[in-house]
């Protein structure tokens, strides 16, 4: 057993840049997927069934099928009609994947919340979309911080998978790396270990984030 | 405002409501008439329908039959739908000051702005001048030095002031208490009640549903007994609570006024 | 939708779904073992013995299982560990599954009220004792749900050991769309494979749940 991390030297920038594209692409997908989880638990709870039901029949199939399988169907089945560039069916996986775990939380959050506030909002002259925006919204959100955490740690380790379609993530970019240096252990190590910093960080950041906001649940 | 002081309009006027749930009619027929500056007191056991009334009022509770009128306005409007209900019961609503036994702050904003929110929103106030208001309010409770603090960290008689500031600051033209001080410890009741008497001293006008006999006797100009859904009895309140006349009153008097000093 | 096609393929996919299901079985069987032993690592009086099992839950759960794989797998022969990839995708799941699941027992066993091993010892209950016949029955149920929930994530995790050429479900699938072109067709029907596959497994969670609780409801 000899090591050499010097091809992973070598290589540095392009790990550096895999880095770029994956936090890009998280920063991406945290937005779409918490706001539209948002949309669409508000959506599903607050409407009709005619368009509650399919909404949550997607939530369903999101959340019980691989993350990789949904991938691919997107992104053979946008392919289809349009090219686009693998980075975008990559946010748009991902984001979708994501947003369907979201929204699952947002529901279990905003239901949490008492009717009394619902009522207290009412009777000062609240109208009801007004309550739900001003008063039940912002409390489920701080409500939903630790699964929402969880579920961005979760997310950014992910964006791994995307090297699968072709998205020029940390795992992608090595890929040419590896196969002249032919050092994958490496590499893989190195990727692993900056995944592992980065896992570490997000998780300070969310147990920060849960402390600033316990005083308002 | 000038209307206001020329008319003799009761504040709240209640015409023959009834209320069912299923099968259960917990209201069947009340009439009742607040006269502006007046504090009329309701007592009756729980299950009375004495809350289900209260909240009528705010139309928390939709009644089936009847007519509640706020200074001359009908609040419920059978014959009003969808949106422009919402945007008449939302406007009636900034008129009444509801004030709820679980006080359902809002846990996510800070005393201030759990004051001011309403003002701000709702009447456009600039947050300078909401904030100047909200002051005020809290002065009124006693709870200046709070105002950025969040509702966590207050005590039950503190959070239900705060409440009450919370419902005075839309100036209302009534106040429902719905059992203001029966979720608090006996230690922190006085506190809020209180606040209460110095409302009545400044002649607001409220509607109080309570289990504190002795403060309903102090500070009601009237006060109604409720059982099973009707008005059982009504008087002033020196009557009511010393020489009533209904043996159902009677009952309920002797059952309570032993655990309230 | 192209109903022929979906009738010829549906057999190479079930096949492919039989390796899910293999593996799957497999790492969630083996998984359970490294989680119990890394509960009893946890249990040890020697601190650094300790200390290993923190940081191995610590590095598995803070990496991507998908890097794991493609480490052990690519990486694996460089420190002499050669493994077939069918082999390689037990391996890896069970090992990482194992850290989450270790996590979800300590939990468990932890939710027992602390009085209740009190009790125990103070009528003479062995520590070994106490665990088996008072805690352990009492943690089962919800054991059984969050080892459960594990579960059914390993089973959509195996689908990432399509990428070291493992022909499971999501491989099949992949090249079944690259070939036919009918994208919706062919997710549609691996799709439903997976979901009779999760459903499955919550199945067997739920009897084994009501079993368990039997002990826990007064």
């Amino acid at each position: 057993m000899e090591f050499d991390f010097s091809p992973v030297v070598t290589y540095f920038p392009t790990l550096l840049k895999g880095v770029g594209v994956a936090s890009l692409v998280a920063l991406a997908v945290a937005l779409m997927s918490i706001i539209g989880g948002l949309v669409v638990a508000v959506i599903s709870i607050y409407t009709n069934k005619v368009v509650s039901w399919p909404l949550r029949f997607f939530i369903w199939l999101f959340m019980t099928t691989p993350l990789l399988l949904q991938l691919y169907f997107l992104y053979f089945g946008l392919g289809e009609w349009i090219l686009i560039p693998a980075i975008v069916v990559g946010i748009l996986g991902l984001g979708f994947h994501y947003m369907a775990y979201n929204a699952d939380i947002f529901i279990a959050t905003i239901k949490s919340v008492s009717d009394g506030q619902y009522e207290a909002s009412r009777s000062l002259g609240f109208g009801h979309w007004k309550t739900i925006y001003y008063i039940i919204v912002p409390q489920a959100l701080i409500r939903s911080i630790p699964q929402l955490g969880n579920n961005m740690i979760l997310m950014v380790k992910d964006t791994s998978v995307l090297s699968a379609i072709g998205v020029a993530e940390l795992v992608y970019a090595s890929q040419y790396a590896i196969s002249v240096s032919f050092r994958p252990f490496e590499f893989f190590i190195v990727i692993a270990i900056m995944y592992y910093v980065i896992n570490i960080l997000m998780e300070l950041g969310q147990a920060w984030l849960e402390r600033q906001t316990a005083y308002r649940r | 405002m000038s209307t206001e002081q020329q008319t003799d309009t009761p504040m709240v006027e209640v015409r023959n409501v009834h209320k069912r749930f299923g099968d259960l009619e917990v209201l069947k027929g009340i009439d009742l008439t607040v006269d502006r500056g007046k504090i009329i007191s309701i007592i009756g056991p729980s299950g009375s329908g004495k809350s289900t009334l209260l909240r009528s009022v705010n139309h928390l509770e939709v009644i089936d039959e009847g007519a509640i009128l706020l200074d001359g306005v009908q609040v419920n409007r059978p014959d009003m739908k969808g949106l422009a209900f919402e945007r008449h019961i939302n406007h009636i609503r900034q008129n009444m000051g509801m004030v709820f036994q679980h006080f359902n702050l809002f846990p996510h904003l800070s005393t201030i702005d759990n004051v001011t929110l309403a003002p701000r929103k709702l009447k456009g106030m600039d947050k300078k001048t909401a904030r100047e208001l909200g002051m005020q309010q809290l002065e009124r409770v006693g709870l200046a030095e709070k105002a950025d603090v969040f509702p966590n960290w207050l005590s039950g008689g503190q959070k239900q002031r705060v409440a009450i500031a919370r419902a005075l600051a839309m100036k209302p033209k009534v106040m429902l208490f719905d059992e203001a001080t029966s979720a608090l410890d006996p230690e922190l009741v006085e506190e809020v009640n209180r606040v209460m008497r110095s409302l009545a001293e400044e002649h607001m006008t409220m509607l109080i549903v309570t289990h504190e006999m002795s403060f309903a006797r102090d500070v009601s100009d009237w006060a109604l007994f409720m059982d099973g859904g009707v008005v059982v009895e009504e008087s002033t309140p020196d009557k009511l609570f010393t020489n009533p006349e209904q043996e159902r009153t009677r009952n309920f008097l002797h059952k309570h006024l032993g655990n309230n000093h | 939708m192209d109903v022929d096609l979906m009738v010829e393929v549906t057999p190479l996919l079930i096949r492919a779904a039989w390796v899910t299901i293999d593996i799957s079985s497999r790492a969630i069987f083996f998984g359970f073992f490294v989680a119990c032993g890394l509960v009893f690592l946890q249990t040890f009086r020697f601190a650094p013995i300790r200390w290993f099992a923190r940081g191995y839950i610590s590095v598995i759960r803070g990496t991507p299982y998908f890097v794991q794989l493609l480490l052990v797998f690519y990486g694996g022969p460089s420190i002499g560990l050669r493994l077939d990839p069918i082999t390689c995708g037990v391996f890896v799941g069970a090992f990482n599954i194992g850290a989450y699941m270790s996590e979800a027992i300590r939990g468990s066993i932890e939710s027992v009220d602390s009085g209740q091993s009190e009790a125990a010892r103070s009528l003479g209950f062995g520590k070994v004792q106490t665990m088996v016949s008072i805690v352990l029955p009492q943690a089962a149920s919800l054991m059984i749900r969050s080892v459960g929930v594990l579960a059914i994530v390993l089973v959509k995790n195996s689908s990432l050991v399509s990428i070291i050429s493992v022909v499971e479900l999501t491989y099949q699938a992949q090249r079944l769309i690259g070939s036919t072109y009918k994208p919706l067709e062919i997710f549609t029907l691996s799709a439903l494979m997976y979901i009779v596959i999760i459903y499955a497994v919550m199945g067997i969670i739920e009897l084994a749940y009501r079993r368990a609780i039997r002990y826990t409801t007064q």
